[in-house]
């Protein structure tokens, strides 16, 4: 009978990040993956002379020489930071968009001031009030990094939070809409402001503004880095950390059951057979996952199946990856990271994402402006993402699926080359597009989100957080990675990785 | 003075702030309770798309030439067959005695059969083969055949390629543009096809009767067969060369490669006179040459799975995947090209030959010693973990 410490299922980022953290507090982890490589979408892939980057636009939190941010600080205590080389993202992004009544095309480099500056130069006027914003963005992180610091969230730390952090507290249960207005920022800067809010997948009328001004603070403060060896480079030294720890990590391993004892989880059980034990287990995957698949309905607390239900899933990934064979400069490509939208009105945006015929969103990277040597010499490796804000992929035939790939493609390449106009058609050497059914079957994530849980307004961040100790109720069983309290993206994934390593901890000690 | 933030007023930004856990708390409580799904909709179309393995019954043998026989496969739970692209390939899985090992073939059917239950394979007698040999020798009407969801990247892809494909077969290497002729044919690809086809003699083409019904009945498809060592009326005489490639090729073309890897040499020479971009030159994966260096040595390889080990001879004449197959361990593969990475596996110590032509690991992979076995062979005992 195999027993361990704690049981981690799925190597994603907030599995990889949890178990190398019990590792490196003497537990005897194993990590359970379905997939034959580390990572989830973490990962990377090979066609013909390019190896892409499966899903990894920019890496926020590091902060390589700008600052220790959050994520440095998780791989220098797990003992990756010097094993894993970054590479500074130049610049924030250029934002487009298509329609006329918009008429945005302005590139934002990083730096709080920079940004300001060229703001200001773009819409002037605007400078009061998104220096006041950000003097503002300021504040939150100083009471969310207190907010980190506390073990729990009693009547007590409340009061605290309302008596010395009261600006905070004045606008965490607003939204990004209603607090960019109460600031009076202009109009024309505020859809500036709002070009990362695909990266969290949730409209600006719902998201919470807590939420988004802190990513963009760390994008413009700390900056922005990839991994040299692309995403996969992050996770395959992550997995060996583990194992030089002690830890194991079994591929081709897919967990289909979790077994429960006396209403607590012990274990799990291996599609093949094989069982695992461990009075305590970490899920990097989504709690409808565990609920509907791995637990009996009779080992689900009626509350954790409500608590479900009453949720839904954000953005289904779609992603196009093409290895050219020009250089950038020869396509005429400026800039690292593209934002391009029918629209900056992000309610109408959202609801366009809906469906395969309407959706223009594209969040396009070209990776050679971080790292020149990311692809041969004179050559270029772009990668393009849209989100879904439904099942609509779902319903296309097998027999329709390469042409209805081939013509979502071919509407991402003509939005591009038309709004920057660079020309990239002639150059495709190698193609490659993953729709929601590929995330689907490399990692199992239902329905191809890649989005976590909506950051609905009624669960935003701030809401998440405080509730955070009573969001799980299966004893022996926690979650990590974009499902959980830190919601999605690279850097919350591994943030929860380390959150639910930490109460792990405790849970052993009780 | 610190700046005081006010959205609505004081006491409204509080009382929201103050509401955040309340309002999720009762969300959370109105929701049903009802239980949750167990089906998920794009899971089931990637499932369609991609199934882990499909249980399929040979339905007919049909011998093509000598020790060439083609093997229609249908599911055996009569339904659809996973749709895929013209020049996929699909695993077979096999146990021959206490081996248990994969074969990758390309499907000669249409991705149209697939929808109505049928996979083409065909099967050439391989010098020294051993999975050839077996099936050719055992697999009759009635055998059942797990293989996996088609796999691979030589197919045409207009986004990418010319719309003309100028594809040049040898042997056996024929089979996916049978799929692609047949394709354009049916309307599934818009592509327009010159094949040209390298056999030894007339007796040794496969498929001449289709290929010839193709080209006779479908305007965008051309099928040149060039024949090495015989003149016959009608046949193409010599080797596919660059002076042939220029005598049917229009102005723009893109060129698929696919035959055995003495071709691929020859044919590699040839391109390069013509002085195509890359991207318009695609070869279909090719078994690995057999290093010479080491082949004739036995090493010891000590294989840890889960953490218990076990230790097998393995040859410096053969891929290490052969040897754990030999063994009877169950280890992963799917291209056997080291193109699919499906093998990777952990090299802890020793020394191993890794052809730079197959060598389809991540950048990160070579860095941190892993290996793909099907294309690596031993140079000293060695110590490998496999997943």
């Amino acid at each position: 009978m195999k027993k361990y410490d704690a049981v981690i299922i799925g190597s994603g980022n907030g599995g990889l990040t949890a178990a190398a953290w019990l590792a490196k507090e003497g537990k005897k982890v194993v990590v359970l993956e379905q997939h034959n490589i580390p990572g989830g979408f973490a990962t990377s892939f090979k066609r013909g002379r390019f190896e892409f980057e499966a899903s990894l636009h920019e890496l926020c939190g590091y902060g390589k020489t700008t600052g220790l941010g959050e994520v440095r600080d998780i791989f220098g205590k797990i003992g990756v930071e010097d094993k894993i080389e970054m590479c500074d993202v130049p610049a924030a992004f250029r934002v487009i968009t298509m329609s006329d009544s918009d008429n945005i095309d302005v590139s934002m480099p990083f730096g709080v001031d920079a940004f300001i500056d060229k703001l200001e130069d773009y819409v002037p006027g605007s400078r009061p009030s998104v220096e006041r914003l950000f003097k503002l963005a300021d504040e939150i992180r100083r009471t969310t990094e207190f907010m980190g610091d506390l073990d729990s969230f009693g009547v007590d730390t409340v009061k605290e939070i309302i008596n010395k952090h009261l600006n905070f507290v004045r606008v965490a249960g607003y939204s990004v809409d209603e607090v960019f207005n109460a600031l009076e920022i202009p109009e024309k800067a505020q859809k500036v402001l709002k070009t990362y809010w695909s990266y969290l997948g949730e409209r600006t009328d719902k998201i919470g503004f807590i939420h988004y001004i802190s990513m963009v603070n760390s994008y413009l403060s700390l900056g922005a880095v990839v991994p040299k060896e692309r995403s996969h480079g992050m996770s395959a030294v992550i997995a060996e950390r583990i194992e030089e720890l002690g830890g194991e990590i079994w591929y081709n391993s897919r967990v289909e059951k979790i077994i429960m004892y006396n209403g607590a989880a012990k274990g799990v059980v291996l599609s093949d057979g094989t069982s695992v034990y461990a009075d305590h287990i970490i899920a990097n995957c989504a709690p409808h996952k565990v609920f509907s698949t791995m637990l009996d309905k009779k080992d689900i607390p009626v509350s954790e199946v409500k608590k479900a239900n009453a949720r839904e899933f954000a953005g289904r990934g779609f992603s196009m990856f093409l290895g050219l064979n020009k250089s950038p400069e020869e396509l005429g490509i400026t800039d690292h990271s593209y934002f391009i939208y029918d629209t900056m009105d992000t309610v109408k945006q959202y609801d366009l994402m809906k469906k395969i015929e309407t959706n223009n969103t594209q969040v396009t990277v070209c990776l050679n402006y971080a790292d020149r040597t990311c692809s041969p010499e004179g050559t270029t490796l772009m990668y393009f993402t849209t989100l879904y804000n439904d099942n609509c992929w779902a319903s296309v035939s097998p027999k329709r699926y390469f042409e209805m790939k081939r013509l979502v493609a071919e509407k991402l390449i003509d939005n591009f080359e038309k709004c920057t106009g660079a020309k990239i058609r002639d150059a495709i050497e190698e193609i490659e597009i993953a729709t929601p059914m590929t995330y689907a079957r490399y990692t199992g994530a239902l329905q191809g989100c890649i989005y976590g849980y909506r950051a609905n307004d009624w669960d935003g961040i701030v809401a998440r957080i405080m509730m955070e100790a009573t969001d799980e109720k299966i004893p022996g069983l926690r979650f990590a990675g974009g499902f959980g309290t830190q919601l999605l993206g690279y850097s919350s994934a591994i943030t929860s990785g380390r959150n639910a390593a930490v109460k792990t901890l405790k849970d052993m000690e009780d | 003075m610190k700046d005081k933030v006010i959205i609505n007023s004081n006491a409204k930004d509080i009382a929201k702030f103050a509401s955040l856990i309340p309002a999720r708390t009762a969300r959370f409580k109105k929701a049903p309770a009802t239980p949750l799904p167990s089906t998920y909709a794009v899971n089931d179309t990637a499932e369609k798309l991609h199934p882990e393995v499909q249980k399929m019954v040979v339905k007919e043998v049909r011998d093509e030439c000598a020790d060439v026989k083609t093997y229609v496969l249908e599911s055996c739970e009569n339904k659809s067959l996973a749709f895929f692209r013209a020049g996929q390939y699909v695993s077979v899985s096999l146990k021959i005695g206490d081996s248990v090992l994969t074969r990758p073939y390309s499907l000669s059917s249409s991705p149209e059969e697939a929808l109505g239950g049928i996979y083409t394979i065909t099967v050439k007698r391989a010098q020294d083969g051993f999975a050839s040999a077996y099936i050719l020798d055992n697999w009759a009407v009635g055998t059942n055949v797990d293989v996996s969801a088609p796999d691979g990247t030589f197919y045409y892809e207009p986004l990418r390629d010319a719309e003309t494909v100028v594809g040049i077969a040898g042997g056996s290497g024929i089979t996916p543009f049978l799929s692609l002729a047949k394709a354009i044919a049916d309307g599934t690809e818009k592509a327009k096809l010159v094949l040209l086809y390298g056999c030894r003699t007339e007796n040794d083409i496969i498929f001449k009767a289709e290929f010839d019904k193709l080209a006779e009945t479908c305007e965008n498809i051309t099928v040149v067969y060039v024949l090495s060592d015989s003149k016959a009326k009608g046949y193409a005489h010599g080797f596919v060369d660059a002076k042939l490639i220029g005598k049917y090729a229009p102005d723009k073309y893109s060129v698929f490669v696919c035959g055995p890897s003495a071709m691929y040499g020859f044919v590699s020479k040839e391109l390069k006179k013509l002085d195509l971009p890359k991207k318009n030159i695609r070869f279909e994966m090719q078994a690995i040459a057999k290093p010479k260096e080491a082949a004739d040595k036995e090493f010891d390889c000590v294989v840890v799975k889960r953490g218990e080990k076990v230790s097998i001879k393995c040859s410096g004449g053969e891929p290490i995947l052969v040897a754990l197959e030999r063994a009877g361990i169950k280890a992963p593969s799917k291209c056997r090209c080291g193109e699919c990475g499906y093998c990777r596996s952990k090299l802890v110590s020793g020394d191993v030959l890794i052809p730079e032509d197959s060598d389809g690991r991540r950048a990160a992979d070579k860095r941190l010693g892993y290996i793909h076995p099907c294309c690596t062979y031993p140079k000293s005992d060695i110590e490998i973990k496999i997943f």
